[in-house]
């Protein structure tokens, strides 16, 4: 039994091939009606997670535990691939008939509107695009309304246009089901997620709403842009010697310094710079994106 | 041609016995074994009858050979179809029955079944329908050829005779799908399934267990119409039904615990 409002709980997970530690004590809570962004490296273990967590690979240690009973559950693996003399319709309608054939197959049709697929239901999908297979995916995903939508890497390798059309639909779950989405594109996952989980070889390093992450992490690195390098040079040296800086860095006439507290930075950074007495250009705190989250944590 | 509406849904909901039955149409996989089982079925009792004519006209020599009885049609189909035929079975088997191929169609039907058992029995009892039917057809060819050229055999030994010929094909079909379900290549399916079934006439040599392997039922159906004993093949075909209710459930365990 996962603590109360959780989908998904794994406790310790560990999956072995051979002597490839290929997840390693995972420890994932994933809230109910979240989507949570799976980020890290190719072969960081993101794959291996949303199998065990489909019913597909068997842990090699620890538990996992699905509040959403199997039936209610979506997985779409990376490239979607079906037999391909089947066509878009029965594609769809097969994953209707075996997940929830209570409903209609009216609701078909309607899972293919929303996939822009329409005017493409009755044409064999061994002629679609690596987009159309894609957004076919999400039409036999979407079809039974599941509870829980696993999405391994679903707009990876697409042109922007697909990417976009990927993305949008995934986002159009949101409020439906619980969606867990992986990615190493760091940008789609950070625009859609609301709760991410960093795997960073075989392990998850840090996870949680994705706002707490950004405000906890990078979130007080400020931009000081300076008249010239030299003025630069001289504001850094000072900055470095302040207890509440944790870094700073320079580049031509700008610097960068990074604090524990942005509220700190507000208050002592202004003193700070008015002691060094050089001219400032500008002053702004720096647009925090996952990616430097990402790579504070794994580096 | 009118183009179906996306709105309008196809008269035939979707199922897994459906899906099967579209791999056998759509791929045109089931023209094999029909092709081979009739046109041997057709094809045996004409060679038996001008067997002694053809090889004189070839030859030139003079060919003596024993008149030709309605039994040898059947001879003559069941020994040119046992290899082909059997090998045109194993193959559209082995085909069929890879549940992880493609892979990704693998983890599509994984994750929305309840048990293994509803992946492999829609693909085992189509491909066993398409053997049997193949079989049959050639059957009732070599039997109508038979009658016309040769004259006729007992109704019942060509019924007796063709069940047990079905009930090998159904011992293939489950061998087949315990190969597919340990393996991942179709023609390592293929090569495996086909070293297993020219390695049981060797065990039939041990004559204490030779009534009871399956192979003995490949040359039951000219054995009965000959005159055989219509039970004779009977120990070979409880055999034959045992290994296939137990290569099936093995079949079901493998594909169903199977990483992917």
């Amino acid at each position: 039994m996962s603590p109360a409002g959780l989908v998904v709980t794994t406790r310790g997970l560990d999956k072995q091939y051979g002597e490839t530690a290929a997840l390693s004590g995972v420890d994932a809570a994933i809230p109910a009606g979240a989507t949570y962004g799976l980020v890290g490296p190719n072969g960081a273990g993101k794959s291996t997670l949303l199998g065990i967590l489909a019913g597909l690979r068997a842990p090699t240690g620890g538990t996992v535990t699905v509040e959403t009973p199997p039936e209610r559950v979506a997985y779409l693996p990376d490239t979607p691939r079906w037999d391909p003399w089947l066509t878009a319709f029965e594609v769809v309608d097969l994953s209707r008939a075996l997940t929830a054939p209570a409903l209609s197959a009216d609701r078909v049709a309607t899972a293919l509107g929303i996939a822009g697929l329409a005017e493409h239901a009755h044409r064999r999908n061994g002629g679609f695009s690596r987009g159309m297979l894609q957004r076919l995916g999400i039409a036999a995903t979407l079809v039974s309304e599941p509870d829980l939508v696993l999405l391994d890497e679903p707009s990876s390798a697409l042109d922007p246009v697909g990417r976009r059309e990927v993305l949008d639909l995934i986002t159009s779950m949101r409020g439906t089901a619980t969606v867990v989405f992986s990615s190493h594109v760091l940008a789609d996952v950070q625009e859609i997620c609301n709760h991410i989980g960093i795997l960073h070889r075989g392990r998850l390093i840090a996870q949680g709403p994705i706002a707490e992450l950004l405000a906890g992490r990078a979130a007080s690195a400020t931009l000081v842009s300076l008249e010239g390098p030299e003025d630069a040079r001289v504001v850094e040296a000072h900055l470095s010697s302040q207890p509440w800086v944790l870094a700073v860095r320079t580049a031509g006439s700008t610097v960068t310094l990074t604090a524990e507290d942005s509220g700190v930075v507000r208050r002592a950074l202004p003193a700070a710079l008015a002691a060094v007495g050089v001219p400032v250009v500008s002053m702004a705190p720096v647009e925090v994106t996952l990616e430097h989250v990402f790579l504070e944590l794994t580096q | 041609m009118t183009a179906t509406p996306a709105t309008q849904a196809p008269s035939r909901p979707m199922t897994l016995w459906r899906l099967e039955w579209l791999r056998m149409t759509r791929t045109k996989r089931w023209i094999a074994p029909v092709a081979v089982y009739t046109l041997f079925g057709l094809l045996g009792p004409v060679t038996e009858r001008y067997l002694s004519e053809l090889l004189t006209g070839l030859g030139g020599v003079e060919v003596v050979l024993p008149d030709p009885t309605p039994a040898g049609g059947f001879t003559q189909y069941v020994s040119n179809v046992s290899q082909l035929g059997v090998l045109a079975v194993v193959v559209i088997a082995a085909s069929s029955l890879a549940v992880d191929q493609p892979p990704e169609m693998g983890v599509f039907l994984r994750t929305r079944v309840r048990s293994a058992v509803q992946l492999v029995m829609p693909r085992v009892g189509t491909v066993f329908a398409v053997a049997a039917a193949a079989w049959i057809i050639g059957a009732l060819a070599a039997w109508y050829e038979t009658t016309i050229l040769l004259g006729g055999v007992s109704a019942t030994a060509v019924a007796v005779g063709t069940a047990y010929g079905t009930i090998y094909l159904g011992f293939v079909v489950a061998l087949v799908a315990a190969v597919a379900a340990f393996g991942r290549a179709t023609m390592t399916t293929v090569l495996t399934s086909v070293a297993v079934l020219i390695a049981l006439p060797v065990i039939s040599l041990i004559p204490v267990v030779e009534r009871w392997v399956p192979s003995e039922l490949v040359g039951a159906l000219d054995g009965v119409v000959a005159g055989a004993p219509l039970d004779g093949p009977l120990p070979a075909a409880v055999t034959a039904t045992v290994a296939a209710a137990a290569l099936i459930t093995l079949a079901v365990r493998r594909v169903g615990t199977r990483d992917t």
